[in-house]
Order: C-alpha cells, then structure tokens, then sequence
C-alpha cells in the first residue's frame, strides 16, 4: 500500500459524520484490514429511507486515491441506482465521472445517503427498483419501506 | 587496461578513483536499464549490481539492446551483464540478481546499505516508491528515471534535502470497464481499444496472449461497468466463438468469417440484450453481402488518399479485406504477430475495425492519422529517450559522488516535447511538508519476533514517551489500537510480523509525528529501538470549505489540498495517453503527468 494511501486511510478512521459509522473490517488473523471498511449509512429524516441505517462496503484498490474506492450495498438492495450485486451507480465512485483522489471518505458517504432518496432515473442499476419507481411510485413505497425495516435502528 | 587513460583525464584521477572504488546498485534491467548498465561500466563504476526478475520477450528487442533474439527467454541481469562484459575496460565487478526487489531475504536493508548510491530503472510506480522508501530509511540517494515516448526525466532524492519520489501525487492511467469496450463504446478511443487490445489480439496475437484486460474472469461489476448476466453470457460466448474463428485463419473465406461474426452476428446478439439499449441509440450491424463484397472490392488504393482523409465505410472495409490478407499470409503459429504501429498491415487492420466498429455504434469515424497515434501511444517506449535519460543519469552521478552539497550542485532534467526547449533542468525541490512518505521519521527495530506486542508497547512508551494511545501497523493491516487490544498478549510471529516489515506508529493523540520503523530480527528475547527526534505532527489547518469549486472545461485539474494555500495543478491527460489498459508492459517508460506547484 502507497505512503499516501496508508496515511489517507488512517486519517479517514477518525472524524465521521454524526448518524454514520465507518471502519476497516477485522481479517481473519485479527487484524483491521486498512482497505477493506464497513460503513453505515442513515436514512435521512422524513424520508421513506428514515429510521435505518444501511451497512455498505467499501473497498480501497491499490491505486487508490488515484482511483475510486469501490462501494456496495448488500446483494439485491433494493434502489433504481444499485446493481444487483449491490454495487453503487455513482458519478462520484465513477474513475471516469466525477471522482477525484481529493474526494474523501465524509463525502462518500453523504453521497451515497444523498442516492437514497434522490434516485437517478436516467442510469438504471437494476430492473425492479428502476421500473416501480417510475411507473409505480406505490409498490416502490412499499418496497422502501420494506427494506428499511429490515435495517431499522 | 589502457583505456583507463582517457577517462582518467577527463574525469580526473580522484574523481576516476572514487568512482573505481565505488559500489552501486542498477535496479532494473529493461529499457533504461540496459541503457544505464551500458553507461556504467564505460565510466568504470567499481562494483555494479543488477537486479531484474523478467526474462527477455520478443518485444524488448527494439529497445534492449543489450538483448538478441537468441536471447529470448533468458533471464534480463545475467543476459544483460554478458553482454557489457566484452567492453568492460575498467574491469567493473557486475553482479546479476534474477529476483524481485521485494524479497527482504535476498535484498535485507544491510544489503542496500552496502551501496554508494542506487540507480532507478524502473517501470513501475509501486518499485518506485518501495526504493525510495528504502533510501529513506537508509539516508541514501536514489537517481530515479522514467521515460514515456519522447518525454522523460532523470531525478536524484537526497533523503532529507530534496523531494522524494512520494512527494508528488501522481494520477493513474484511466482504465475502463470491460463491458465499455467490448459491448457498449461511446468513445472512438473505446474502439481502438478494443480493436487493438482484444481483436487483433486474439486473431493474430499468440495463443495464450493475455487479452486480460478484456477478459471478464475474476473481474467484479464494477470493472466490467456491468453486472447484466445476459450481457456477460453474451461476451463469454462472443470469446469462445472467436477462439473458433482463430482456427480457420488459413481458410480462403477467413475475411469473410471474420466480417460476419465481428460486425454482424455480435452486434446481432447485443442487440437482443434489450436493457443495453434503453438508454443507449443502439448499433446497427453492417449488411454484408456477396454483392456489396463485390463493390468493396472495386475500390483503389489511389482512392483512399492520404492518411489524413476519413475514409467511408466501404473504404474501411476494404481496408479491412486487405489487410487480413495479408496478415493471413504472414501468420503462423509459432511466430504470432504482434501489433506495432509502424507495421502497415497490423496498423491497417486495427484502423478499420476500429473505424467499422464505431460506424456501428454511432460514434465519429477517424483518420488512419490520429488512429495511430491513438493506438500507437499506448506502448510509449521509445529507444533514443531511454538512451539519452540513462546518459544524463550516468553524468549526474559523477556529481553527486562524495559531494556533500550535492542537492545544491544536482539538476533534475526533463525531455519535454515543448517547441521550443527539448530539455530542460531545474534545481531539485525541497521535500513536500505533506508527503507520506518522507514526512515520516523512520529507523531501524530489532525485535525478537517470540516476544508479544505488549512487550513492544511497553518499549515503545519507554523509549519514545508515547502514552498507550497509539495505532501499530505494517501495510494495509492496523494490527493494534486502543479498541484492538485483544491482540497485546499475541506475538510478532502470530501476527505475521516478519522480516523487512515496516512497523508504522501513528500517536492518535495526534502529538507526535508518525514513525515507521524496519523491522530486523534477533533471536535474543531483545527489542531494540533506534535512536529518533521524533518531530511534533503539524498542526492541522482549519479547513476552508468551498463545495462548489468545481472547474471543468479548460484542461487544468486544480486540486486543494487539505490546509494551507497550496495548490497542486495537474495537466490532465489528454485522451489519447489515457488508453492506458496496458500500460504496464515490460519497459521502464513510467513517466506521470507533470506537478505543477503554483
Ligand atoms: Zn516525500
């Protein structure tokens, strides 16, 4: 791991926002993994997203902070944005978008809570959250709703 | 010999007899390094160690000129040494060492120690910054090198006085996901790509070419830009078919086969794939067919023009015909054929392909002109730039040989492709404050690795006056912290602390700077700590926040750093250097944007 990667990523350990958690995953020697990291993201108030927290992964590749860290919800998480696999449709988490290695770890995580409620209907992740949120805004509060209480705080 | 007298006289005799009594280390023997070698000995260099894993591809030859093709396969440091022996007047003692650098067991710092000075000819930035950091804990200095095409640059680090390696931050190659090559291109530089990189590849390339870049094993959704199972099935099934077609390279109809699998049949079964295409036009398959065939045929080489003109779609097909005929006609098995932008044929059919191919998807056709130096740019290795880098590196170290004001006295030179400066130099930087890597106070650990970390803790609380508030840590793993303590009573050896390791003290009170120490072994029941001034950390700057600051369009990225009025402006790369997918291939050509300090 790069100089600047290692002292980037100790530096990310400290300071999140206030609601959110995040930390390097613990390998199966007992050590904390500096690029692999958990992280919770909350559901903002008064959205169909609130009362939850949502876990994400976060995956740092060599080239980082050159490149993008890689960053997934759990497998089938239900957002017209999210891949099947869970992996996020963010310009910012996009080497070829928006990322830039000044991007920090605050600002992924207030992006990907920002994702939450604000879907992006122009780059469909995922067929099922894709079409009810735009043709069946119920089923798709239904479906929110579902999901939140499965990650309900 | 008497061929020492000449250098004698222009170097002097005290010069010429540091420099025969000197030792050095050569850390990599491919462009540059063969180059370097070459130098090192005609300036009679006492004792020159070579360090390369590789062995000698086809492809070095253009370039290593230490190499012959008798020579393929043949480890790099020992070939590379053979060959300077028949000139080595001065009688240097030369070393090879077919191993990687990272082996502590054959290269423990001890060894680096012995060296009066190390010369970078590297191709990578991760070796880069690993002997750098070896400099660094050794107070050594590196003449680091790199070369892309014309452009180059050689630069010592003086541990303590200049900049190091680290001290700029240096942007990657853009890369792209698979699935934007090979099934949904908006860019005609996807094109290229692809026709470069994965069909040219795979129909003429060697059989076990690595098209790795275009494969979709071990590749996860987001590296293939896509985790649509059909779309995946499809290209899964698009390789094997083209590992068919391969087998009938010899057949008359080949053109043809090729033709109707690549520009018909797989746009075809694309298009099946409808969510592809609900944000996307979709492509349109050309129509091949005996008669249009007939057409194509027709036309001239007169017609085609220069290589400035946008040739149609039948012209590209022609094109195509042609040089698959040809291609076919030089092909064999055991003598694959590997693009090179000055070969008419592989350039020809690349050009075409890409050309065809984004026809059928809608994106601007291009002149053979800039496909070749779109396509051309992605192996930026070019022989006069290494050889005139590890000459300006040769003479650079006469003056940074037992010369104490060497940072003041060195240049760092830079081959540009400016009109009007080819070269030029400029002083060495100080160190960036913020670097990583030099900004961290470093020495050497003697630990028995049977003792556990609370032992090392309690030294450390000793030595350093650190309270327990710290983070212990080598690499990627954070190994203890206040909130990791179930790990004190464990031992070096259970936590896999090895060897060469380097043991980074972070004081999370955020007091003292960091300190990285290398870890060297006893089995005595000892922890030796070095003697450090550990430096207070810098006190963090309130950070301004300004969200908004986004600039685009001109093509200057300005990044803010975290505190103080710094800013660091990187020339962003223009698109044809990023077509970067294969940029690690075997040269020493690593050479990354500019840094601008402003
Ligand atoms: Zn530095």
């Amino acid at each position: 791991m790069s100089a600047l990667m290692k002292a980037r990523l100790q530096e990310e350990r400290k300071d999140h926002p206030f609601g959110f958690y995040a930390k390097p995953k613990k390998d199966k020697d007992g050590a904390l993994d500096l690029t692999q990291w958990e992280a919770g993201i909350p559901g903002k108030e008064g959205t169909i997203w609130e009362n939850a927290t949502y876990p994400i992964q976060l995956q740092f590749p060599p080239e980082f902070p050159a490149k993008p860290p890689k960053v997934k919800f759990d497998q089938g998480f239900y957002h017209p944005n999210v891949y099947p696999s869970g992996t996020i449709c963010l310009s910012i988490l996009n080497e070829e978008q928006d990322w830039s290695p000044a991007i920090n770890l605050k600002q992924i995580v207030l992006g990907v809570q920002e994702l939450l409620d604000t879907p992006n209907p122009a780059s469909p992740a995922q067929e099922p959250a894709w079409r009810a949120f735009q043709k069946d805004k119920a089923t798709y509060q239904k479906k929110v709703l579902d999901q939140a209480k499965k990650y309900a705080t | 010999m008497t061929k020492d007298h000449n250098l004698k006289v222009i170097l002097g005799e005290e010069k010429y007899n540091q420099i025969h009594n000197s030792k050095v280390l050569l850390v990599g023997a491919g462009g540059i390094g063969c180059e370097l070698l070459k130098d090192l000995v005609l300036l009679g260099f006492g004792e020159i160690h070579v360090v390369d894993l590789d062995t000698i591809d086809l492809s070095n030859l253009n370039r290593q000129f230490l190499f012959r093709h008798k020579d393929i396969k043949q480890p790099k440091s020992t070939t590379a040494i053979k060959a300077v022996s028949g000139f080595n007047f001065h009688n240097s003692k030369l070393v090879p060492y077919q191993n990687s650098i990272y082996e502590t067991d054959v290269f423990p710092l001890t060894w680096f120690d012995s060296f009066d000075l190390i010369f970078n000819a590297l191709d990578n930035a991760e070796a880069r910054s690993y002997i750098n950091k070896i400099g660094l804990f050794l107070n050594k200095t590196i003449l680091e090198t790199g070369t892309t095409g014309t452009k180059g640059y050689v630069q010592a680090t003086i541990p303590g006085q200049s900049a190091c390696y680290d001290c700029t931050f240096r942007e990657t190659p853009k890369t792209f996901p698979v699935c934007t090559i090979r099934s949904t291109p908006s860019q005609p530089v996807h094109c290229v790509h692809w026709a470069k990189n994965f069909l040219f590849s795979s129909l003429f390339g060697e059989d076990d070419d690595s098209v790795e870049d275009n494969s979709l094993e071990g590749k996860d959704a987001s590296e293939l830009g896509t985790d649509n199972q059909e779309e995946l099935q499809a290209l899964m099934k698009e390789s094997n078919e083209l590992i068919e077609l391969k087998r009938s390279i010899v057949d008359e109809s080949f053109e043809d086969k090729v033709i109707e699998k690549i520009f018909v049949k797989d746009i075809e079964n694309l298009l099946k794939i409808e969510e592809l295409w609900q944000q996307r036009t979709k492509p349109t398959p050309i129509n091949y067919t005996p008669e249009y065939k007939a057409e194509i045929l027709k036309i001239t080489k007169e017609q085609l023009g220069t290589g400035q003109k946008l040739w149609t779609l039948e012209q590209n097909l022609s094109v195509l015909i042609s040089s698959i005929r040809n291609l076919q006609a030089r092909y064999s098995a055991t003598t694959p054929i590997e693009f090179d932008k000055d070969d008419e044929d592989t350039l020809d059919f690349v050009v075409a392909s890409t050309n065809i191919r984004s026809h059928i998807f809608n994106i601007p056709l291009k002149s053979k002109f800039d496909i070749k130096s779109i396509a051309g740019n992605i192996i930026p290795a070019v022989a006069t730039t290494n050889a005139f880098i590890a000459g300006f590196s040769s003479l650079l170290s006469l003056g940074i040989f037992n010369n104490p004001d060497a940072f003041k006295d060195t240049r760092a030179i830079f081959a540009s492709e400016a009109k009007d400066r080819f070269l030029s130099s400029g002083e060495l930087d100080h160190p960036n404050p913020k670097c990583s890597a030099c900004s961290v106070t470093r020495g050497v650990a003697n630990i028995d690795l049977s003792l556990t970390f609370r032992q090392l803790i309690d030294a450390l609380v000793e030595k350093y006056g650190y309270d327990e508030e710290i983070a212990l840590s080598v690499g990627s793993k954070i190994l203890y912290d206040l909130d990791l303590d179930d790990n004190v009573e464990k031992s070096f050896t259970e936590l896999k602390v090895k060897y060469g390791d380097h043991l980074e003290i972070l004081d999370e009170t955020d007091v003292k700077g960091t300190v990285e120490l290398y870890i060297e072994t006893n089995t005595d029941g000892k922890i030796t700590l070095p003697e450090l001034v550990i430096p207070d950390k810098p006190k963090p700057v309130e950070e301004k926040k300004s969200e908004e600051d986004e600039d685009d369009d001109d093509d200057l990225e300005v990044f803010e750093e975290n505190d103080e009025d710094e800013l660091l402006i990187v020339e962003e790369k223009s698109i044809v250097s990023s077509v970067g997918g294969k940029r690690k291939l075997e040269d020493a050509e690593d050479n990354e944007p500019k840094k601008v300090k402003v």
